[in-house]
């Protein structure tokens, strides 16, 4: 039996259609993954799946649930990180994880991951007093604290450095390895494409694409792209007549040229080049991404 | 049960970990009681400091100088009569009483020297309370001198066990208004936990919104005993204030005060956003109180025609009942009428709060 299934999910705020009739299923011991950019429809989703939020329209169970009516049973279950929570700001690390852990009757953080998510040394600071990652990173083991079925990750990684970002990453790896389900919702492909079984991309309340990351990027893409820096005097009407070229496009500051063969499209692009006197800068080959995957469908990069 | 304690001790760590909190729920009501204290304390009570000058060596003169001397009020000092009154000039004794050369002798005379009583009349208070003590003082060396019993007694039986003096009268105002702001204020905790996105966290663990309030009135209710008791004993030490009623009666009052004032301070956190947009709505009707509901002064003060609008704050129940509860003060209405006033606030209050506070 699946842990979530959302059919025709509807919910409005005023005039704006926040999520306009989602379908998905999340089966248990997977990570699945909401990818699209901010106002997407992600967070209202999520919060709504949570017991948060009432929906407009739709069905949706939770742990074979319904939020609108079993809430409460459904948040003894799960364990949850919200966007932007400050915590109880004058309290200790090891006196908020012991505060959650009496609202569920049990627990306490599972065994490492106060050390997985680098907050040992912390142990005696205030809340306010870590920095807005460390805070982040508390947020996350307490979303452990009643050793849920189900994990809701939303945004997890905002705001956090390199370092402390791959350690989440690890933490994710663990709650799968445990079999826990794990729902997570982010703007970074990247984090998407490392950690989730299969994702969801979601753009204007709709979801757009949802499939595993290698064969969302496959059937979008069957090629690799070549890439560098923007420059002076060249268009994307002058790389898709080179040979071997299914489409070019400008994201960002860099041209992503895609191609069925990359050394033949290559060999011809550095032939331009020297005829036109072109720096090409940081070239690069690289395989198509799911970022690729939302400009395609959207028109639109994830970070806009 | 677990998750009430563990809130509840929860923002028992958040209050006195914060500075700002503890000088407004403690010290800040000390500071007030010391210095209406220091201000209202001396003027009527304890001893009055007397000059006391005996020219005469006559034994009468000398009987007369000894009842003085053991009358429980005057604190005495004899320094000579130009000491005195420099002193008494100078503000530090309230009268200086002369017992004068040929005293003793002039008693058989058909006109006996009298005993002079040098004050200042410009300070009200002499004249109103040091003088009739005087008198008093003089009238029992007389009859100590003529071995006369008094025929005729007067017993004099106040409504207090002993006179109620100003700082009696404005330290249950005190109390009552710090109740008041200890209520008013105590919602700003709920504020700020929804602003901080907390109450939104919380509501995502199974733990019912009741038990995240109730755990907030707990504490509340708690610190109200702590302060109360605090004033009530500073008070007392400090001031001599003594309370004539009974102390579970005085925290049953602060208590059900608390409670509406609390109830007021979440329904005017319904109307703030923000922990900053709080404050400056929640001291308006604060200062309005402060000044208007007679906890500083007796109502008989003020004009006939503004005691209608002072009987429309619950301040003013409060201070009533805390009043006649805790030192005796007569009162301005019944007890089971204040208390049921403050009832009837807490319900509207309570009923407002409920409809109109939002979690988010």
């Amino acid at each position: 039996m699946p842990v979530i299934e959302v059919e025709g999910l509807r919910k409005r705020y005023g005039a704006i259609a926040a999520v306009d009739g989602v379908n998905f299923q999340v089966d248990r011991g997977e990570v699945f993954g909401m990818l699209g950019p901010n106002g997407a429809g992600k967070t209202t989703t999520v919060e709504i799946l949570e017991g948060l939020r009432p929906r407009d329209g739709g069905t949706v169970r939770v742990l074979g649930l319904d939020p609108s009516h079993a809430a409460r049973a459904i948040k003894a279950r799960i364990g949850v990180q919200l966007q932007q929570v400050a915590l109880f700001p004058d309290l200790k690390v090891p006196e908020i994880i012991e505060l959650f852990a009496s609202f569920y009757g049990r627990g306490g953080v599972a065994g490492g991951l106060i050390e997985r998510l680098g907050l040992q040394e912390r142990r005696t600071a205030r809340v306010k007093e870590l920095s807005g990652g460390q805070q982040q990173r508390l947020s996350v083991a307490l979303a452990a604290v009643n050793d849920p079925e189900l994990v809701f990750l939303d945004e997890p990684t905002t705001g956090m450095d390199p370092q402390a970002r791959r350690n989440l990453w690890g933490v994710v790896e663990q709650f799968k390895s445990e079999g826990r389900t794990v729902f997570l919702t982010t703007h970074y492909m990247e984090e998407a494409e490392r950690l989730c079984d299969r994702v969801a991309v979601m753009d204007h309340g709709r979801i757009i694409a949802l499939d595993a990351p290698g064969r969302l990027v496959r059937a979008h893409f069957n090629e690799d792209a070549i890439e560098f820096a923007q420059c002076d005097g060249l268009s994307t009407d002058d790389l898709r007549p080179l040979p071997e070229v299914t489409s070019a496009a400008l994201e960002g500051d860099r041209f992503a040229v895609f191609s069925a063969r990359v050394p033949e499209t290559m060999a011809a692009l550095l032939d331009l080049a020297r005829a036109r006197k072109l720096p090409l800068e940081d070239l690069r080959v690289r395989h198509a991404t799911l970022e690729d995957v939302f400009l395609k469908l959207t028109g639109r990069t994830l970070r806009d | 049960m677990k998750a009430y304690l563990h809130l509840t001790l929860s923002y028992f760590r958040g209050f006195v970990r914060d500075r700002a909190a503890l000088f407004w729920t403690l010290a800040f009501p000390l500071l007030f009681v010391t210095i209406f204290g220091l201000i209202f304390g001396r003027e009527l009570g304890g001893e009055f400091e007397l000059g006391l000058v005996v020219q005469d060596r006559s034994p009468q003169a000398g009987v007369v100088a000894q009842v003085l001397r053991a009358f429980p009020a005057f604190k005495l000092t004899e320094d000579g009569l130009e000491r005195e009154l420099a002193d008494l000039r100078e503000g530090r004794r309230r009268a200086v009483l002369v017992v004068p050369d040929g005293f003793g002798a002039s008693l058989a005379t058909a006109a006996p020297r009298p005993v002079t009583v040098h004050y200042d009349a410009s300070q009200q208070s002499n004249a109103q309370v040091v003088l009739p003590v005087i008198y008093r003082a003089v009238d029992l060396a007389d009859r100590t001198l003529t071995r006369s019993a008094p025929l005729v007694r007067v017993e004099l039986q106040t409504l207090q066990t002993e006179r109620l003096r100003s700082i009696d009268f404005i330290i249950p105002g005190i109390v009552a208004m710090s109740v008041m702001q200890l209520g008013i204020f105590g919602a700003v905790n709920m504020v700020s936990l929804r602003e901080r996105r907390v109450l939104r966290r919380l509501a995502a663990t199974p733990v019912p919104r009741v038990t995240v309030v109730a755990a907030d009135v707990t504490l509340r209710l708690g610190l109200t005993l702590v302060q109360t008791a605090i004033l009530v004993s500073v008070a007392r030490a400090a001031f001599g204030v003594n309370v004539t009623g009974n102390l579970l009666v005085l925290a049953g009052v602060v208590l059900l005060g608390v409670l509406a004032f609390l109830a007021l301070g979440f329904l005017i956190a319904a109307f703030a956003r923000t922990e900053q947009g709080f404050f400056p709505i929640a001291q308006v009707p604060m200062f309005i109180m402060m000044f208007m509901s007679g906890i500083f002064f007796p109502i008989e003060f003020v004009p006939e025609w503004v005691r209608p609008i002072i009987n429309a704050f619950p301040l003013t129940f409060l201070g009533d009942a805390v009043r006649q509860v805790m030192v005796g003060g007569a009162p301005l209405f019944p007890l089971a009428l204040d208390l049921g006033v403050l009832a009837a606030f807490l319900a509207v209050f309570f009923v407002g709060a409920v409809r109109l506070f939002r979690w988010e």
